[in-house]
């Protein structure tokens, strides 16, 4: 099998030849990383004035922002190529480079949504990029920040295709590009706002919230039809719905305000005969049945540090979900020895991998995974992984 | 002032009703009595403590907890005046931050509104918080506690270093350090040599009032 028949031969709870392994690579300082490349001193180069203008132009230019996120990318998918994994996330974002007196570096990304992402550099000098903070914290606020972004938002579409076509067409024969859009209808309303601000105008202003998730349901399907215009089988969508210890909502709450909206999700993607997988962070066990409800085919992610076990999940939800994930990334891949990590995939494959349905991932990415247990992962997922499944 | 006041206030909290809940604090406020103002601010600190235990016991979620602890703040900010000093007698005092490079500060600010209307002193230096503004706060507030909080992986390695630095000035003997954020883990409290690892903001809470209790 190839790496594509072997992912969506696990997609189809189908048993490959393999478990596949998919990787989650995106941060600039694993690519450089795996890739052996200098990072550019991006926050130094802000630091000085004139220059910062000069990059602050450039970077704001749609072709300029559309290539240099298109390289960054690119490369993402080479360093999985290089670590053998058969598939690989790509996430669009348009973000543009603002002054910020609220930043640590004194500028900051405001993306099309009203969010603010802070960057920072990482200890060998490579770019990262957190959520901070909302930009839309009233009503007032909201209502002019959309008028006034509507071509911004169809700009973001028509780059979200272009990228995930012309990814697909330059790498899809060495590995599988699996498009993701991102955020989702739920970080996109309460984000922008601010999660407080958001918790009050839920109970206070509820119309309004309901008139901002049937706008960001409406854009976000759009985003949907737009990343599936690479003709790739499987398409992830994900909100981080859950935190350390449950949900961020009690799972009515989020049945009464999103159920409608992640339902019209899910059957956008099987209209398209696609498959669609929903990345969640957190403790989500409350929500697992709900994903079923919606249609969902497989969820991605499951952190251990949130308490995920992914052989309760398998127990949960039997094969009416595939699995996606879980591997550690808090400690195993970014200092654990390499028995551990071979431990930790071995004991993946038992718990989610007999009749097909699970691929291996860890649940997440960050900057300090480091390449090396990457490898050790994938080696032992083909070491262990090969059906009939023996460990 | 009608006599289920205050249980129409409790009420209005646990319903996570807020006009209910402050127009029963208008009532006290407006009966000018100082039992009366007592009364309401334990009613809400145990309002606090049963919407925590349900947070913890999985039958409430984190927007009721942030919503509860909102309302509270409100109720507060009009007693607050009304409050005599030995109603607002300090359980200890508390120094709380988000470390160097990390601007989240949801969990944080959701623990700063529990501890301070449970009678806590709390030292909030907000967020990106360096070394030395940690070291310098606990040597100038002397506190019961340290909290820490650390959303991401990448600036988990700064709660260590805080501790190091406090033992280097030689105060690290005089608090107890607590960390919270979605990256830790009780390994991140073992690593950093801190006292202990909270998952959520109630249950840091807990730990402090332990350690209060037995000071």
């Amino acid at each position: 099998m190839n790496f594509k028949e072997r992912f969506l031969t696990a997609m189809n709870h189908e048993e490959p030849d393999q478990v596949p392994v998919m990787g989650l690579i995106m941060d600039p300082a694993t690519v450089n990383k795996i890739l052996e490349k200098k990072p550019a001193d991006f926050v130094g180069m802000l630091q000085k004035p004139v220059m910062a203008n000069q990059i602050k132009n450039l970077l704001n230019s749609n072709r300029f922002w559309t290539n240099m996120y298109y390289g960054n990318t690119s490369g993402a998918l080479e360093a999985a190529i290089k670590l053998g994994f058969d598939a690989n996330w790509t996430i669009y974002a348009l973000m543009k480079l603002t002054k910020d007196t609220q930043a640590s570096v004194g500028w900051a990304w405001h993306d099309p949504y009203g969010r603010v992402w802070d960057l920072g550099a990482d200890e060998d000098g490579s770019m990262n990029v957190n959520y901070s903070r909302a930009l839309l914290d009233t009503e007032e606020k909201w209502e002019k920040w959309v008028a006034e972004k509507a071509p911004l938002f169809e700009t973001m579409l028509r780059n979200v295709a272009a990228f995930h076509r012309k990814l697909v067409k330059n790498y899809g024969d060495r590995i599988y590009p699996i498009g993701y859009a991102a955020p989702g209808p739920f970080e996109n309303s309460w984000q922008p706002i601010g999660f407080v601000n958001f918790t009050r105008l839920i109970y206070q202003k509820p119309e309004f919230v309901k008139k901002v998730i049937a706008f960001q349901t409406d854009l976000y399907l759009r985003n949907l039809e737009a990343v599936m215009k690479s003709d790739v089988e499987v398409v992830l969508g994900g909100d981080d719905l859950g935190q350390k210890t449950g949900p961020l909502m009690r799972p009515e709450l989020i049945e009464k305000l999103y159920g409608e909206c992640y339902r019209r999700v899910a059957d956008l993607v099987h209209q398209h005969k696609k498959k669609f997988v929903f990345h969640c962070c957190g403790n989500i066990y409350a929500l697992l049945n709900k994903f079923v409800e919606w249609g969902f085919d497989g969820i991605i992610t499951m952190e251990p540090t949130a308490g995920m076990d992914l052989g309760k999940v398998r127990e949960q939800v039997g094969h009416k979900l595939v699995l996606i994930g879980n591997l550690d990334v808090s400690y195993l891949v970014v200092k654990g020895t390499q028995q551990e990590v071979e431990d930790a995939v071995k004991k993946a494959i038992r718990d989610a991998a007999r009749g097909g349905g699970y691929i291996l991932s860890t649940s997440h990415s960050h900057p300090a995974v480091d390449p090396l247990r990457l490898k050790w992962m994938v080696e032992a997922a083909h070491k262990y992984g090969k059906y009939p499944i023996a460990v | 002032m009608p006599d289920d006041t205050i249980e129409q206030l409790r009420n209005g909290m646990l319903a996570l009703e807020i006009d209910a809940a402050l127009k029963a604090t208008d009532a006290v406020v407006n009966s000018q009595s100082k039992v009366a103002v007592k009364e309401a601010v334990e009613a809400v600190t145990q309002a606090l403590q049963v919407v925590g235990k349900k947070f913890q016991d999985g039958e409430w979620f984190l927007a009721e907890l942030v919503y509860a602890g909102e309302i509270a703040k409100e109720i507060m900010a009009r007693l607050s005046p009304l409050m005599q000093a030995e109603d607002s007698q300090s359980q200890g005092t508390i120094v709380v931050g988000t470390v160097a490079g990390d601007l989240h500060d949801l969990g944080k600010n959701i623990f700063i509104n529990y501890a301070r209307t449970a009678g806590f002193k709390v030292i909030d230096l907000g967020i990106d918080v360096p070394t030395a503004k940690f070291v310098g706060a606990v040597k100038e507030h002397q506190p019961l506690a340290l909290g820490m909080s650390c959303l991401l992986t990448s600036t988990e390695k700064e709660l260590g270093k805080v501790v190091d630095e406090l033992k280097k000035q030689g105060v690290r003997e005089t608090v107890k350090v607590v960390i919270g954020g979605a990256a830790l883990s009780e390994r991140s409290a073992s690593n950093a040599a801190a006292d202990a690892f909270a998952p959520d903001a109630i249950t840091g809470l807990d730990m402090i009032k332990k350690w209060s209790a037995a000071r």
